[in-house]
This record gives structure tokens, C-alpha cells and sequence, in this order.
């Protein structure tokens, strides 16, 4: 329960100090001081067991489903951590304390602290994977909240931004590496995943899994080539780069690689990685480090450079370097933390921190330039000084190393080269910055000693450099086992934790480390020259930049390419996607198109139709912008459509289709009424010929399925409604009894909808008045207006016929092709003859009936013959039919099915007689000037 | 023929449903401008009255009704509940905007509730035909939202993208299911799934079919290639009905696909796979790109919408119970993010104001931290940081994929998702970093609008604490 506590106190704690701001800005400090404390003290029994040698776990369960519990536990290796992100974090909340001005919010910087040092407490205190990774990516989101503090700053916002967006993106590479080693192992608890080493390195994804959750090891601790961030990070508040930036945040990096080394370490992959990257850390950030002129920029390169170290540590691979590697961790933290207090305070008295103008300090800031000079020593590993300690241990292992063969000289001489520029560099923290003259137009101007208390935490860490440094078997050691026997999963080598070593090669290396430096500062101006000279402004951080624009650009092409706005572009896309999904399966199939049912034969009649509606199909292709033409070409379409019908013996569907039919191309006509003769040509010959291409092939394509559909065996549910039509619906016209018996139900729905369908459109249309140009671009005049004669008179010849034709579909609907739908489109395509050939006020005179009435008829008439059956007690819509013998007609059968077809056909004249004399109505110039 | 009255109890909420739309649509017709709130109110009640009956019919278990066509399962019930939610939310959310730009019709409500049922039908299609009934009742719905606004010309080409589209893809899917019909005989999808299963799996026909019904699938989900409409639509539409296209839909698309490709062409699993892993391939690398270009919130935020449809795939193809739930949950996460997201444009904006570029949240920090820190929420979980909502419904589909052994799949993913991180990031940039310009207006939304979008944003923090309940409940409605 403590363990959870410790991760909680802090996490839950975040909320406190702002609301402490209220009572004073040291309520605040002071609050966050406390929690710290108290997880401290939680921590305490604890950490007393593990330096008893007894790991402490828990575990409750979150998340079953995903596999994820809540696993705690507290090594060694988290014991050190925990001690260190405690230990440092208090001294820090001190220090800020005193650093931060008055205009800066207190509340908000103790409370964002705390959040990452919840978050950086359950990283290392968390014994699951996945676990792991949420507070990882914590960090990286707090961090980015405290390293943006000072948000008006623009240099901030920069480094904050691409602090975030190099580590999330290290974080997710990671969550994939996790995800294929919980993959492997069959489980993401850690403890599990540490004694699976062989499994692991043995398995085939290895490799990628190892590159990935490397990946998010290097990037969060600014390993090369992804080291750019960090530099561009110390835009942060001073008190933020010391906890994050030296002890914490970056050690996550290195922590992690400490934290897997018994799973994933031991092979090639990983020494030629990890050693490969430190390596190239380690140079890279130490020569960068001498050149940097910003204060806090020297001390992150030096920063990078040791976490390079760190990573060359765990990346040789033996016991020893394990066990060197985690001693540097705790001496890097403690001097480097000191180190940017201390820049902080300077920076903090002079308001700057560039060093070309920071100059001769000693003499205004004895204290702290002493303690920073010590700090520095032990950056530069001098002896007895706890740098020292852990640098020779490093110099020894790059002796020992065999796996390089001819080239074994190479780690040692590099180490030293590196060391060379370490002692440079600090010689130039300490030589620019307290000596070196006096200091050149400072913004605050004398600089004194900082507050009392904002040394203290800078004297208690240099105290513990040197206390590691002189004493180390009765300081350091024992946390230095427990640690580096949590990393190692095993028994710890022999080593050696004295101060003097004898007269050997590492300090052989140390000693010309020290010389070397020192010459090579002397030389600085010289150096300087030559690397701005020959590395004008290199920097990954050009690289990244380039690559976001790259990606920019490719983003940008990708949506002019796909996303032009153009209706055209999306549709072809669209048509083209299906095509070419359909052409797939067809060249994959080894099985012939056609299935086993022979295709009829043809014979001349059908080839005739069919070449006839090609014919008329292609016509209104082509002839398209003649409207009339094209829609009497179209006609014929749709007529040798009802022909086809007949042929294949479908009369009600021949009937109902020559209907529509012409009910279509009459609303056409009045829709063309609002358009000029001619439509203007709007698309090059270029599309036309592109849209061509992909008409035939998506017509081909369709030819092609229907043939395969066509020719192949199916079963018919005709069946079941010819056999029944008689006996069950009393009619022989099985169409007719599907709609008015069978489904029955669907129809009153569906002339139910019409009917609202009709009122809808009544509703848009009715008031709704085009303006008419007089006349179209030739100038001719739009319209003449003039009912014709002998159309006019023919009309009304035609009328009583149509409408006996009419009565005679319907009432045979039942037993041969005709039906209350077919003779409803017969009575009303009659009536709008009138309307067309005679004019609307003319029609309106003489037939004044209103629509809404007969549709509403339609359907209760429907309706009720439906609910009549509930008279005799039967389900709604059940039918009865008998035979009635008529003197003159003869024998014809009554079915109440013949009583809802009425309804039909009564909601079908309505509906269609409403929708367009309606439209016909557009068409009026204004009231009363319609007709002649 | 006997006509049998169908049990109406599986479909009370659909019911209840109807009656209510058709009562507020007369209602409103007689209630002056002023009074136009009860039509909001009655609209909202309508939606938890819905949801009580939803809930309560949830212990029901699974039942078929009016001739197999429709079915109540525990998916169906989930989906529905969380339906229920976001369009509420997106009532809640639009009010004010609506109001602002002379909108607050009844129109808008009585075709989203429409569009509610459409996706009630959707969810609990059991049939070919009650999904494409289900689906073009939505689709009619979401095409006339989008035309809602007639005098802008931006929302008007919209409206005639989406609709031509649409019904292409509509008839796609249509042709699909007609050779479907042609092939087993039947539209039950029960039916269907017994003969596919049983056919020989090279049929031509069949892919034919599958084709087609994938393609209808993706092109309501939103997935590269079939996405052309989708950003035009998000970014021409009024930002209210941009907030109802990208919220209850995806869930009811979601459905469309499990109905369609797991109930119904469960058998053919090994055959759609393929086609899917090509979607989310395509969805991943095309939204993630794409989106990094755009400088408007809401086509970012809709490129944005076709990269989780990628993952939303991914949990889908793994082929699995736990894939099934992985991609529920994904849906139901994304769809609260993307209220929240989309929340966020209508809170800042004000009449004559869209504020949906992405340069209008310059400064957001300092003009209202709070609703800043609401935002970065969001765009971090959408972009799947930990310990966000977004990260476990990414997580849950990866693990789906990688039990489905689909390792380089799931590299493609997290590569994209890293790019992805990219332009979420640079909303929260610009929120934080940038100045924001000289008179740039304050947040001054109303009270209920910032209270529930707080509330939104904070639930995908809590959520993301607790991910537990969520994602059990989608593991239990597929079990």
C-alpha cells in the first residue's frame, strides 16, 4: 500500500499548491515540500527492506480486459530512483522557491512539479509494461507543461513543442515495442519479462522490438541523433532543467535500458546499438559541449554527453560496465543538478546567461562560485570527486573490452577524447564564468550572493560530490549494490570502490583527460574560430525541421491530389476504386465468367430491341446538350425497356414500366421548360475522353457481373406465389396479389409515404414562382406559350377513352396484367394531356377537384379495408373474394383486395396529379397570364 | 394471407421513437419563434426517454421480431445507449450556436432525431433490408442537415456532394446486397451467414457481392478510398451538424459493418480481411498525412476521423471476439473525443465567427486557460497519449491485431499514429504558444454548454484513469 501511496501523494498532491497560492506564495512552496516529504517518509519502510535485501510488490487489478493490472514494485534500481527524484525534488522545491519572481505562478509551477514527480515515481516504481509507458508519457506531458512555463517566451515554446513532439514520438515507438515484448513473453509484467532474457533475445522480433522500445529510450534521453531537443529544452525554468534535465526526465531513458538489461542485453544488436549510440553521444555532445556560449546550453550538451556515457555503459555489456553505468546515474544527478542551480543563481543575479559576457563572478559571489567550481571538478572527473569515481570505472571497461578485436584501441581512445573535452569544457564553466576579467554590460549590474536559502540546496549536493568522492565504501556503496543488483538480475562482480587504484592505465587515461582539457581550453579561441568556420550552424535540429517540411509538402500534395474539392474528381475516384476492386477478384479467379446455365438463344426481334436501345442510349450520351433530343432519345430507352418486358413475358411489369414511363418524361418536359435549348459545353475534351474510359469500364464491368449472375443456377421464390396467387389471394395475376394480398402491408405503407411524399413537394412548390428570362442567349424568345390546335382537340378526344381504358385495367387488375397502380398512372397521365395541351387555367376550369382529398381517400380506403377484417374477427388485411356473375360483363370475381387496389389507384392519381400539375404551375409567368 | 402481429417490446425504443418525432415535428409547426425551446427540450426528452427504455430493455437478452428483420442484442443496446448520449451532447452543444446564426429550427431536431432512429435501425438490422433501410433514413437525415443552412453557398455544395456521393455508394451497396440476394436467397443475415459459410469460398459471385458490400461499408465509415466526402462535408457543414455527422453516426457505421460483415459474412472473414487491412492501410497513411496539411480545425479534425476509422478497422479484421470489442470501444472512445473536439469549435465560436480555423485558437491560453487545458485533453488523447482515453482504445485494437498475429500491420500504425501525434500537437501549439491576435474574443459561451464540455473533456481524463468499466462493457455486449 506505501508503494501506491508514494506514486499517489504527489500525483494527487498536484492539486494542492495551487489552491495553497492563496494563503502566500510560501503556503505553496512549502505545501509541495510537505507531500514530497511524506511520500519521502512513506517511502522509508520500504526502501529499509529492499536494502535488506526483499524486493517489495503489490498488485491490485484495473484493467482485466486489457491485461493490465496495477503492478508496483521497489528494487534496487527503484530505490535508487525513488531516492533520487525525492531527494532532489525537495531541494528543488527549495531552490524555486527563491528563483521564481513574483510575477511568475507559483501555484500553477509546484503543482505541475508534482505531477512529474508522480509521474517519473510511478515509472520507476511500475512492474508492468503498459503501466510503465502511461507514466512515461506522463512525463513527457508534464515536462512539456514546465518546460513552456515561461510561455511568453518564444525560445520556450520551441524547445517545449519539440521536446513533446521528439519524446511522444519516442513514447509511441515504444508502446509498439512493448506491445510486440509483451507479445512475445505472453505477459507485460516486468519481473516475468527480466527472467524471460532467453526467450526474448532468441525469438524472430526481436530485432524490431528492440529498435523500437530503443527508440523510445533514446529519444527521451536525447541520445543521438535525436539528442537536439534537450538543448533547446533549457528554455525552461532554471529550477525545472536542474530536476529534469539532470536527475530525472533524461534518466528515464538510461533508466529503462538498466531496467530491461537482463532481457534484452547480450547480443550483438544491442552492443552494436546501444554501445554504438552512446559512443556517438558521448563525442558528439561533449565536442558540442566546449562550443556552446549559453550557460544552460553547455550544461545540457555536457548533459547528453554523460547520458552517452550512461548508455556506452549498459550498451558493453559486462557485469561491470552494468554496475559503472548505474554509479554514474547517481553522480551525474547529483553534480549536474548542483551545476544548474548554480547557473540558475548566475543567471538568476546577472540576467543573463551568456558566458562571452559573464565574466569574473569570484569577485561578486565568492560562496557560490565555489561551489559551482566543485561541481564543476566533478563534472570533469577530478579526483576525489565522485566523477572521478565512476569515470575510471568507465575508462577500465572500455579496456576490457574484446568484442572489437583489431579495432580494441578505438573505446579507450575515444573515452579519453571524450574526457579531454569534458575537462574543457568545465574548465571553461569555471575560467569564463568567475574569472577571465571583468564582467561586459550585465542587465543587473552589481551581482551579490543569491538568498541564503537558495544555496542550500546547491551546498547539500556538493557536499554529497564530495562525501561520494573521499568516502564512497561507507556512502555510496551499499545503494550502489542493491542497485546494480536489481539491474545485473543476478550476482554482482567484484569491484572495487577505493579512490586510488594504483598507478594504472585508467588513470593514465584520466590524467592525460586532465591535461589534454586544460591545453585544449587554452587553445579555445582558436578552436572556436576554426568550428564556426567549418560547422557553420549544424544541427539535427535543421534536419528535423526539414523533415517536418517534407512531410508538409507531401501532405500538401496529397491533398491536392485526392482532395481537389472537384464533385467530378471524387465520383471518378470513386467509380475507379470499385472497378478496379471488381477487376481484382475477376483476375484472380481461375473460374471461368460464365456459370454452367446455357444463355438463351437469340433471336432477331430481341438483337433489334436490344441494338435499338444502344442506339438511343448512345444518342443521349452524345446529344446531351440538345435537351429535346436527348429526352426523346431517352424515351426510347425506356420503351424498348417495357418491350423487353413483354418479350419476357412480363406484362404488368411492361404495363406499370410504359407508365412510368411516360410520367417521367412528362415531368422532364416541365423541368425543361426552365432551361435554355441548348446546354453550354463545361467540360474539355480531355475529361470527356477520361470520363468515356471509366463509363465503359464500369459498364463492362457490370455487363460482366450480370452475365455471371445470369448464367448461373438460382433459386426462384416465384414459385410460391404462382402456386398460391389462385388459391390464396384469389387472383390469377400473381404481381397484382403480391401487392394488394401478400404484401399488402408494405403497400399501405408505401402509398402512405407517396402520399406524404406528394404533400411534401405540394408544400416546397406551392407559392414558389420562377422568373422566366424573355428571351435565351440567341435572343429568340424563351417560350411562345401557344396551345396547339390539334392537340388541344385530340386531347380531349382522348380523355373519356384513356379513362375507359383505365377502368378496364383496373377492374381486371386482379386476374390479368393491370392493377389500382397501373390504371391510377393511365388515369392521371390522361389528365396532365389536358394540363399540356390546353393550358392549367383552362383544365382548372372545367375540372375543379382538389388532389389533397382524393389522396387522402386513397389511403383510408386502403386502411380500412385492411382494419375491416377486424369486423370478422381476423388479423388486419386478411382478404376474401368471391364470384359475382354481372348481366352484359359475365362472370367476374370480387375480392376485397380489389377494394384496396381502389386506394391504390386513388393515392396514384392524387400523388402524380399534385406533384406536377404543380411543377406545370412553376411555369406561369404570374397569376391569370398563363393561358390564351 | 394472415398477417401476424409482430412483438413490439424488442423495438420500444424505436417506437417510442417515431411517436415522438412525429409529435414534435406537428408540435412545432404551431409554436411561435420564441417558444422554440420546447421543441429543443421536448427533443432532448425524447432522447432520455429513449435511453430509459433502451436501458431497461437491456437485460432482455437476445430477441428477434417483425419477421426476423430486426434484432435486440446486448451490442445493439450499448450502441444505442451510447447513441442516445452523443446526440444529446450534440443538442446540448449546438443550442446556442444554432440560435446565434438564425438556425434554431425545429428541422434541425426533428431530422436528427430521424436520423436517430435510422441508426436504431441500423444497429438492430437483422436484415438486408432493415439495414438499408436503417441506413438511408440516416443517410436522408444527415444529407438535409447538412443543406439546413440555404444561404451559404459552402454548406449548399456540401449538402450536393455528400448526397451525390452517397447515393452512389448507396447503389454500390444496394448491388451488392441484390447479388447477395441472387446468391444465398435469402435476406435474413442469419440465413445469409449459414449458406455463405457453407459455399465454396472461391465463388466469384460471392467476392462480387463482398466487394460491393465493402465498398458501402467504407464509404459510410468514412475509409481511404471511399473518404472524398468526408472533409468537404465536415468543413462545409454549420459546425452543429458537423458535430452530429462525426458523433452518433460512426457508432451506427460501426454496427453497419459488424451486422453486415461479421452476422452476416462471418464465414467469409478471410476474404473481407484482406480488403479491410487495404482500408486501414490506406486510412492510416492518407488521414495522418493529409491532416497535417490543413489549417481549418474542422478538416483536420475530419482527415483526423479517417485515421481512427484505420484503427477502428484494425480491431475489426483481427476477426476476433476481443478484435469486435476492442474496435466497439474504439468507436464509442472516438466518438466522445470527437464531441469534445468538435465541441470545442462551436463553444469559441459566435455569430459571424466560425472559429474554425486552426489559427482562431492561437493564444487559447491565455484567453481561458481553463478551456485551453480541455482542448490539450482532447487533442492528446486523440493523438493516443497515455494515460488519455484515446490511448487505451489505440491500445485495444493493437493488441486485437497483434493476437491476430498481424505484426506488420500494427508497425504501420503506431508509424502513422506517430505522425498523427504531429498535427494534433500543433493545435495545442498554437493554443499555447502563440500570441493570439489583438481583440481576439473571449470564450463566452453559456453556462450549460461549458459545464457539459468541461464534463466531456474531463471524461476522457477520467475515463482514461478508469478505462475498465468502458471497455468491459463492450468486452460483455459482445460476448
Amino acid at each position: 500500500m506505501n508503494l501506491l501511496l508514494i506514486i499517489l501523494l504527489p500525483l494527487l498532491g498536484a492539486l494542492l499548491p495551487p489552491l495553497a497560492i492563496r494563503y502566500g506564495r510560501s503556503a505553496s512552496a512549502w505545501t509541495a515540500a510537505a507531500i514530497t516529504l511524506a511520500a519521502l517518509l512513506f517511502a522509508l519502510g520500504p526502501l529499509v527492506a529492499v536494502f535488506g535485501g526483499a524486493p517489495q510488490e503489490v498488485h491490485w487489478t484495473w484493467l482485466p480486459q486489457a491485461g493490465l493490472d496495477i503492478h508496483l514494485r521497489l528494487d534496487g534500481l527503484a530505490a535508487l530512483f525513488v531516492l533520487l527524484i525525492l531527494g532532489i525534488g525537495l531541494l528543488v522545491i527549495l531552490y524555486a522557491r527563491y528563483y521564481l519572481a513574483e510575477r511568475d505562478p507559483m501555484g500553477r509551477f509546484y503543482g505541475l512539479l508534482l505531477l512529474f514527480m508522480g509521474a517519473m515515481l510511478g515509472v520507476a516504481l511500475s512492474n508492468h509494461l503498459l503501466q510503465l509507458l502511461v507514466f512515461w508519457e506522463l512525463t513527457s506531458l508534464s515536462s512539456f507543461l514546465l518546460i513552456s512555463y515561461w510561455h511568453h517566451r518564444s525560445d520556450a515554446r520551441r524547445g517545449a513543442r519539440m521536446a513533446l513532439a521528439i519524446t511522444g514520438a519516442g513514447g509511441l515507438a515504444m508502446l509498439a515495442g512493448f506491445m510486440l515484448l509483451g507479445h512475445i513473453v505472453g505477459s507485460y509484467q516486468i519481473s516475468v519479462i527480466l527472467n524471460a532474457g532467453d526467450l526474448i533475445r532468441a525469438h524472430p522480433l526481436y530485432a524490431p522490438m528492440l529498435l523500437l522500445v530503443l527508440l523510445g529510450a533514446f529519444t527521451k534521453s536525447a541520445q543521438f541523433p535525436f539528442h537536439f531537443w534537450l538543448p533547446h529544452a533549457m528554455a525552461a525554468p532554471t529550477p525545472v532543467s536542474a530536476y529534469l534535465h539532470s536527475a530525472t526526465m533524461v534518466k528515464a531513458g538510461v533508466f529503462l535500458l538498466a531496467r530491461l538489461y537482463p532481457a534484452l542485453s547480450g547480443t550483438e544488436l544491442w552492443f552494436f546499438l546501444v554501445g554504438g549510440v552512446g559512443l556517438a553521444t558521448l563525442l558528439f555532445a561533449a565536442y558540442n559541449a566546449l562550443f556552446q556560449h549559453d550557460l544552460k546550453g553547455l550544461l545540457a550538451y555536457s548533459t547528453i554527453s554523460h547520458l552517452g556515457l550512461i548508455t556506452l555503459l549498459f550498451g558493453i555489456g559486462t557485469p561491470l560496465a552494468a554496475v559503472a553505468g548505474v554509479f554514474h546515474i547517481i553522480n551525474h544527478a547529483t553534480f549536474k543538478a548542483s551545476l544548474f542551480m548554480a547557473a540558475g543563481i548566475i543567471d538568476h543575479e546577472t540576467g543573463t546567461r551568456d558566458m562571452r559576457l559573464i565574466n569574473g563572478m569570484w569577485k561578486y559571489m565568492p560562496h557560490t562560485a565555489t561551489l559551482a567550481m566543485v561541481a564543476a571538478a566533478a563534472m570533469a572527473g577530478v579526483p576525489l570527486l565522485n566523477g572521478f569515481l565512476s569515470k575510471e570505472m568507465f575508462f577500465a571497461e572500455t579496456l576490457h573490452l574484446s568484442a572489437l578485436g583489431a579495432f580494441s584501441w578505438v573505446l579507450p581512445a575515444a573515452a579519453t577524447l571524450a574526457g579531454i573535452f569534458a575537462v574543457a569544457y568545465s574548465a571553461r564553466f569555471i575560467h569564463d564564468v568567475f574569472f577571465n576579467g571583468e564582467p561586459i554590460d550585465l542587465p543587473k549590474f552589481p551581482p551579490h550572493e543569491p538568498p541564503r536559502h537558495m544555496k542550500v540546496p546547491v551546498e547539500i549536493l556538493v557536499a554529497l560530490c564530495l562525501l561520494v568522492g573521499i568516502l564512497p565504501a561507507i556512502t555510496v556503496a551499499p545503494l550502489l549494490a542493491v542497485a546494480a543488483g536489481a539491474v545485473l538480475n543476478g550476482p554482482l562482480p567484484d569491484y572495487s570502490l577505493a579512490i586510488w587504484h594504483g598507478f594504472n592505465t585508467p588513470f593514465i587515461m584520466s590524467l592525460v583527460a586532465l591535461a589534454g582539457g586544460i591545453a585544449l581550453y587554452t587553445q579555445r579561441h582558436k578552436l572556436f574560430a576554426l568550428h564556426d568556420r567549418v560547422f557553420p550552424g549544424v544541427d539535427a535540429r535543421a534536419l528535423f525541421w526539414e523533415f517536418i517540411t517534407w512531410l508538409m509538402d507531401t501532405a500538401h500534395a496529397m491533398t491536392r491530389a485526392l482532395e481537389n474539392g472537384s464533385l467530378q474528381r471524387y465520383a471518378a475516384l470513386l467509380l475507379l476504386t470499385a472497378v478496379a476492386a471488381i477487376a481484382w477478384p475477376f483476375l484472380n479467379s481461375t473460374a471461368p465468367i460464365a456459370g454452367p446455365v446455357p444463355a438463351a438463344p437469340i433471336d432477331a426481334l430481341t438483337l433489334l430491341g436490344a441494338l435499338v436501345m444502344m442506339a438511343a442510349a448512345v444518342v443521349t450520351t452524345v446529344w446531351q446538350r440538345q435537351r429535346l433530343t436527348a429526352v426523346i432519345a431517352l424515351s426510347v430507352v425506356g420503351l424498348v425497356v417495357s418491350l423487353t418486358f413483354v418479350r419476357w413475358s412480363a406484362p404488368d411489369l411492361a404495363l406499370t414500366q410504359l407508365s412510368v414511363e411516360v410520367v417521367t418524361i412528362v415531368l422532364l418536359l416541365l423541368a425543361l421548360y426552365f432551361l435554355p435549348q441548348r446546354a453550354t459545353v463545361d467540360s474539355s475534351n480531355l475529361r470527356r475522353g477520361q470520363d468515356l474510359l471509366l463509363a465503359t469500364g464500369v459498364g463492362g464491368g457490370v455487363g460482366l457481373i450480370t452475365w455471371a449472375m445470369l448464367t448461373r443456377p438460382y433459386t426462384t421464390i416465384a414459385n410460391y406465389f404462382v402456386e398460391n396467387s389462385l388459391p390464396g389471394g384469389g387472383g390469377a395475376n400473381v404481381v397484382n396479389v403480391i401487392l394488394v394480398d401478400f404484401r399488402g402491408f408494405d403497400t399501405l405503407g408505401e402509398i402512405t409515404v407517396l402520399a406524404i411524399a406528394a404533400i411534401g413537394i405540394f408544400a416546397l412548390l406551392d407559392n414558389l414562382r420562377l422568373e422566366m428570362p424573355a428571351t435565351d442567349d440567341g435572343g429568340r424568345p424563351w417560350s411562345s406559350e401557344r396551345y396547339p390546335l390539334v392537340l388541344s382537340q385530340l386531347t380531349r378526344f382522348l380523355l373519356p377513352l384513356a379513362l375507359l381504358v383505365s377502368v378496364y385495367l383496373f377492374l381486371r387488375g386482379h386476374n390479368a396484367p393491370g392493377g389500382g397502380f397501373i390504371a391510377g398512372l393511365v388515369t392521371a397521365v390522361a389528365l396532365i394531356l389536358q394540363y399540356m395541351a390546353s393550358g392549367i387555367d383552362w383544365t382548372q376550369q372545367r375540372w375543379r377537384l382538389q388532389y389533397h382529398p382524393i389522396i387522402a381517400a386513397g389511403v383510408l380506403i386502403a386502411a380500412a379495408t385492411g382494419a375491416g377484417s377486424w369486423l370478422y374477427d381476423r388479423p388486419f388485411l386478411t382478404s376474401a373474394f368471391g364470384h359475382f356473375h354481372l348481366p352484359l360483363a359475365g362472370e367476374f370475381e370480387l375480392a376485397t383486395a380489389m377494394l384496396f387496389d381502389l386506394g391504390v389507384y386513388l393515392t396514384v392519381v392524387g400523388v402524380v396529379m399534385l406533384i406536377l400539375a404543380n411543377l406545370g404551375k412553376l411555369t406561369q409567368r404570374s397569376a391569370g397570364e398563363g393561358g390564351t | 394471407m394472415n398477417f401476424v402481429m409482430p412483438d413490439f417490446m424488442p423495438a420500444l425504443p424505436e417506437m417510442f421513437l417515431l411517436g415522438m418525432v412525429c409529435f414534435i415535428l406537428l408540435l412545432d409547426l404551431f409554436l411561435s419563434e420564441r417558444s422554440r425551446v420546447v421543441t429543443y427540450l421536448l427533443a432532448q426528452s425524447t432522447l432520455l426517454g429513449a435511453l430509459l427504455l433502451t436501458v431497461s430493455l437491456y437485460e432482455e437478452g437476445r430477441a428477434l421480431t417483425f419477421s426476423d428483420t430486426f434484432v435486440h442484442d446486448p451490442m445493439g443496446s450499448v450502441l444505442k445507449v451510447f447513441i442516445y448520449l452523443a446526440t444529446f451532447l450534440v443538442f446540448l452543444y449546438a443550442k446556442d450556436y444554432l440560435r446565434a446564426r438564425n438556425m434554431f429550427k425545429g428541422e434541425f431536431y426533428v431530422l436528427g432525431l430521424f436520423g436517430v432512429l435510422g441508426m436504431n435501425v441500423l444497429v438492430s438490422a437483422h436484415s438486408l433490408l432493415t439495414i438499408y433501410l436503417g441506413l438511408e433514413l440516416l443517410s436522408l437525415s444527415m444529407y438535409a442537415m447538412v443543406a439546413l443552412q440555404r444561404d451559404s453557398v459552402q454548406a449548399s455544395e456540401a449538402a450536393m456532394k455528400y448526397f451525390v456521393l452517397g447515393a452512389m455508394a448507396s447503389a454500390m451497396l444496394l448491388y451488392g446486397m441484390s447479388m447477395l440476394y441472387g446468391i444465398t436467397g435469402s435476406l435474413d443475415l442469419g440465413q445469409i451467414n449459414t449458406s455463405t459459410a457453407a459455399m465454396d469460398n472461391n465463388s466469384m459471385l460471392l467476392a462480387f457481392a463482398l466487394v460491393f458490400i465493402v465498398i458501402g461499408v467504407a464509404f459510410k465509415l468514412g475509409a481511404v478510398p471511399f473518404h472524398m466526402w468526408l472533409p468537404d462535408v465536415y468543413h462545409g457543414a454549420p459546425t452543429a451538424v458537423t458535430l452530429y455527422l462525426s458523433s452518433a453516426p460512426k457508432l451506427a457505421a460501426f454496427a453497419m459493418m459488424m451486422r453486415l460483415l461479421v452476422d452476416g459474412l462471418g464465414g467469409l472473414q478471410e476474404q473481407w480481411e484482406g480488403m479491410l487491412i487495404l482500408l486501414t492501410v490506406l486510412s492510416l497513411a492518407a488521414g495522418n498525412i493529409i491532416a497535417i496539411a490543413q489549417t481549418n480545425l474542422k478538416r483536420m479534425l475530419a482527415y483526423s476521423a479517417i485515421s481512427h476509422v484505420g484503427f477502428l478497422l484494425l480491431g475489426v479484421l483481427s476477426g476476433t471476439q476481443a478484435g469486435y470489442a476492442a474496435a466497439m470501444f474504439y468507436a464509442i472512445v472516438y466518438v466522445i473525443m470527437g464531441l469534445g473536439g468538435f465541441g470545442m469549435i462551436v463553444l469559441m465560436s459566435r455569430a459571424g465567427f466560425e472559429a474554425d480555423s486552426i489559427e482562431d485558437f492561437k493564444g487559447l491560453n491565455e484567453r481561458s486557460p481553463w478551456f485551453a487545458l480541455m482542448m490539450l485533453i482532447l487533442m492528446f488523447s486523440m493523438a493516443g497519449v497515455p494515460p488519455f482515453l484515446g490511448f487505451w482504445s489505440k491500445l485495444a485494437v493493437i493488441q486485437a491485431a497483434l493476437g491476430a498475429d498481424l505484426v506488420w500491420l500494427v508497425a504501420v500504425a503506431v508509424v502513422f499514429s506517430v505522425i498523427g501525434a504531429f498535427y494534433y500537437l500543433r493545435v495545442v501549439k498554437v493554443m499555447y504558444f502563440d500570441k493570439a491576435d489583438v481583440g481576439a474574443p473571449t470564450v463566452s459561451a453559456g453556462f450549460d454548454l461549458r459545464v457539459v464540455l468541461s464534463a466531456n473533456s474531463l471524461a476522457v481524463l477520467g475515463l482514461g484513469l478508469f478505462p475498465g468499466s468502458l471497455l468491459a462493457l463492450c468486452v460483455a455486449a459482445l460476448a
